[in-house]
C-alpha cells in the first residue's frame, strides 16, 4: 500500500480538517472584501445580508479622496518593510554562516539569548526604545520604524538560516579551502548560490515580520503623517463623527495587493526551502 | 615531484587519541594506500596532511619543507572527497577551473589547463553540463579533474570510489592506477577494501585503533603480515587463527598441537616461545586442500566456480575456513579433513606479534 493512499473516510476527514482551518484564516479575509464592497448604508443592516444590490466598488474610488496620502502609506509601508529586509539581510547572512560553521566563545549562550529576545513582546520595550531613539534624534524619521524593526528580526533569521546553511555539506567548503580559497571568496562562490533558496525563504520571512510589526512602532515612534505606513494610515478612516469601514478594508486589502503577488511568486521557494534536506535526495 | 614524511604525528580530540605517533616515509611517485577499519584514523590522517585537521604534535613534510603550520594550498597538495565535494551550482567546466579561479589566473591559462585536464579524463564533451547530470563515475572523475589542474606535489584520495557501484568500481581502479602512470605523482590514497589497496598500491600502511601495523608492499603484507590483524586483515576469505600449545622448539621450528586438531611443525623463528605457551596458528583459507589434517563438519558451502569456500567447524568448536577446488567432492553436512603445509601457516605469540617464517616464499622486489 502506498503511503499517500487513503480511504474514502480519511479522505473527507482530511478536507474536513482543511476546510475549518481555512475558513479560520480566510473569512476575515472574505469578511473585509465584502464590507469594502458595501456601501456605508447597508454595513449594519440587520438581518445580516451576504450580499445586497448595491455592492461596488465605489469605495476604492472614494478611499484615495477620504485620505490624500494613501498611496504614500502604501509605499511607506513597503518601504520600511524592504529596508528593514535588506538591512537584516546583510546582517544575518554573515551571523548565521559564523553560527554555522565557525566555533567561537559564547556560541551556545549568544544563540539562546536571540531565542529570549523574541519572549519579550516588542511592546514591553516600547519605553526604553523611545528613551533610546529620541537621544539619538531619531523620532519621527524612517530610521525610528527601521532600526526597532531589524533589532527585532535579527534572531528569527540567524536561526533561520543557520539551519539551512548547515545542510551545505561541509565537504564543498573543505574543497574551496583546499584549493586556496578564503572563507570570504568561498562564502560568495559557493556557499551563498547554494544558499539562494534559504535566503529567500528568510528574507520572506523577515519581509512578512517587518510588515507586521510596523503599526506598533510607527504610532509609537513617528508623528509625521508623510512618514506613516499603511496600518497606522489607516487610522485616518476613522473619523470624529463616523468610521468609513468599506474605504478602510478596501485600502487594508489594496494595501497588501502588492506584497500578496511578490509571494505568490516566491511561493516554490517558500514551500522547497521550508522542506529542504528534510529528506535524503 | 615530492616525497613526504609524517614524523610522530599525533592527535586527540580532548581525551581521546586518535592518532599514536604515526612515522611514515613515503617515497616520490609512491602510491601509498592507508587501509584499516572504520574508525583506525586513516581518515584522519589523511585530513591531517591536507591541512584540513591540525595534528596535536608531530610534523609533516613534503619535498624537505616542514608544512605543518602551512595552509593546504601552499602545501602542494590536492585532494579528492569521498562524496566528490563537486559544486552543484558550476559547470563541470567551471568546477575544473575553480582551483585556478582562486588564484587569479588570465582566462586563457585557465582555458588551456582545464582543457588538457579534461582531455586526460575524457570529459570534454561534458564541460558545460552542470554535475546533477552525471553519473557516479563522471562526477569522480570531473573531481578528480579539479584536482590535477593545479599540479600538486602530492594527490590525496579519500575514500573516492565508496559511493560507486561494484562494477564501476572495479573501472575506476584501473583508471586510477593508469592516472597515477601517467601523471607520476605522489598518490595517498584511504580506504576500508583490502582490494583496492592490494590492487592499487606499491605499498600499503594498514592502520588499526591509531597506529600503524605494518607498512608494506601488498605481497609483504600477505605472505608476512607482521601482526595477528595485518593477518586477518589482508586476504579474502580472512585467514583462520587456530588456537594452538607449544610443544616444544629444535632447528626445523616450532612443534605445536592446534586444539581440536593434528600436531604439525611449523618452519618459524621460535623466538621467545616455550614449550607450554599458547599460540595461534594463522592459516589462509585458500592453503587448505583436502586431505589428511583438520577434521571438521562442513556448515556452509559457497561454490564460486573456481574455488568452493567451506566453511566448518573443528571439534573443538573452532571455526575454520577452507577455499578448495571448485569441483571439490564435499557437501553440507560432511565431516572432511583439510591438510595444510606447514611452511604456509603463521603463528601469532600472545601478543598478537609473528614468529618469523623460514620458509616464505621469495618475494619479488
Amino acid at each position: 500500500m502506498r503511503m499517500d493512499h487513503y480511504t474514502l473516510l480519511q479522505k473527507i476527514g482530511i478536507y474536513l480538517g482543511i476546510g475549518l482551518f481555512l475558513m479560520f484564516v480566510l473569512l476575515p479575509f472574505l469578511e473585509m472584501f465584502r464590507t469594502s464592497l458595501s456601501p456605508m448604508s447597508h454595513l449594519f443592516h440587520a438581518p445580516y445580508e451576504i450580499w445586497n444590490s448595491e455592492m461596488s466598488f465605489q469605495a476604492y474610488r472614494d478611499m484615495w479622496d477620504k485620505v490624500p496620502l494613501l498611496g504614500r502609506y502604501i509605499w511607506n509601508s513597503i518601504y520600511i518593510a524592504s529596508m528593514v529586509t535588506a538591512l537584516s539581510m546583510i546582517i544575518i547572512t554573515p551571523a548565521a554562516y559564523a553560527y554555522a560553521r565557525l566555533e567561537f566563545p559564547l556560541k551556545a549562550l549568544s544563540l539562546g539569548a536571540f531565542l529570549s529576545i523574541n519572549m519579550f513582546a516588542g511592546a514591553v520595550l516600547l519605553i526604553p526604545l523611545y528613551r533610546l531613539l529620541n537621544s539619538l534624534h531619531l523620532l519621527n524619521t524612517y530610521w525610528a520604524m527601521i532600526i526597532p524593526g531589524i533589532a527585532f528580526l535579527i534572531p528569527t533569521g540567524i536561526w533561520l538560516l543557520k539551519g539551512y546553511l548547515e545542510k551545505i555539506p561541509r565537504e564543498l567548503e573543505e574543497a574551496a579551502y583546499i584549493d586556496g580559497a578564503s572563507r570570504v571568496y568561498t562564502l560568495r562562490r559557493v556557499v551563498l548560490p547554494l544558499a539562494v533558496p534559504g535566503l529567500i525563504v528568510v528574507g520572506t520571512s523577515v519581509f512578512i515580520g517587518a510588515y507586521a510589526q510596523q503599526y506598533l512602532f510607527a504610532i509609537t515612534f513617528n508623528q509625521v503623517k508623510e512618514l506613516q505606513p499603511l496600518p497606522a494610515g489607516l487610522n485616518q478612516f476613522i473619523g470624529y463623527q463616523s468610521v468609513e469601514w468599506n474605504q478602510m478594508m478596501a485600502a487594508a486589502l489594496t494595501g497588501v495587493l502588492p506584497v500578496m503577488a511578490v509571494f505568490f511568486f516566491l511561493q516554490k521557494y517558500l514551500v522547497a526551502g521550508l522542506t529542504a534536506g528534510a529528506v535524503k535526495e | 615531484m615530492a616525497p613526504l614524511q609524517l614524523q610522530t604525528v599525533t592527535k586527540s580530540f580532548g581525551a581521546a587519541q586518535v592518532l599514536i605517533g604515526i612515522d611514515l616515509a613515503i617515497h616520490d611517485k609512491e602510491f601509498v594506500v592507508f587501509v584499516g577499519p572504520s574508525g583506525c584514523g586513516k581518515s584522519t590522517l589523511l585530513r591531517i596532511i591536507a591541512g584540513l585537521d591540525e595534528a596535536t604534535s608531530g610534523q609533516i613534510i613534503i619535498d624537505g619543507t616542514d608544512v605543518s603550520r602551512l595552509a593546504p594550498v601552499d602545501r602542494g597538495i590536492s585532494m579528492v572527497f569521498q562524496s566528490y565535494a563537486l559544486y552543484p551550482h558550476l559547470s563541470v567546466y567551471e568546477n575544473i577551473a575553480f582551483p585556478l579561479r582562486v588564484q587569479r589566473l588570465p582566462e586563457a591559462e585557465v582555458k588551456a589547463k582545464v582543457a588538457r585536464a579534461a582531455d586526460i579524463l575524457q570529459l570534454t564533451d561534458k564541460l558545460p553540463l552542470k554535475p546533477g547530470q552525471l553519473s557516479g563515475g563522471q562526477r569522480q572523475r570531473v573531481a578528480i579533474g579539479r584536482s590535477i589542474v593545479r599540479n600538486p606535489k602530492v594527490f590525496l584520495f579519500d575514500e573516492p570510489l565508496s559511493n560507486l557501484d561494484a562494477a564501476l568500481r572495479g573501472d575506476m581502479r584501473v583508471e586510477l592506477s593508469g592516472l597515477h602512470r601517467d601523471l607520476s605523482a605522489t598518490m595517498i590514497y584511504v580506504t576500508h577494501d583490502q582490494v583496492e589497496a592490494m590492487t592499487m598500491a606499491h605499498r600499503i600502511v594498514v592502520l588499526n585503533a591509531g597506529h600503524v601495523e605494518q607498512f608494506g608492499t601488498p605481497m609483504e603484507l600477505y605472505h608476512h603480515p607482521a601482526t595477528r590483524f595485518v593477518a586477518t586483515f589482508i586476504g579474502q576469505p580472512n585467514m583462520n587463527l587456530v588456537p594452538a600449545t607449544v610443544l616444544g622448539t629444535d632447528a626445523g621450528g616450532l612443534a605445536v598441537e592446534l586444539d581440536g586438531g593434528p600436531r604439525l611443525v611449523l618452519p618459524v623463528e621460535p623466538g621467545a616461545a616455550r614449550s607450554g605457551d599458547r599460540v595461534e596458528v594463522g592459516i589462509r583459507p585458500e592453503h587448505a586442500t583436502l586431505g589428511d589434517g583438520i577434521a571438521m563438519k562442513v556448515r556452509v558451502l559457497e561454490r564460486l566456480g573456481g574455488v568452493a569456500i567451506t566453511y566448518g567447524i573443528m571439534s573443538s568448536g573452532q571455526r575454520f575456513c577452507a577455499a578448495l577446488h571448485g569441483d571439490a567432492a564435499v557437501a553440507e553436512g560432511d565431516t572432511i579433513s583439510v591438510g595444510v603445509n606447514p611452511a604456509d601457516c603463521h603463528v601469532f605469540g600472545a601478543s598478537g606479534a609473528v614468529l618469523r617464517r623460514l620458509k616464505a616464499p621469495v618475494l619479488a622486489a
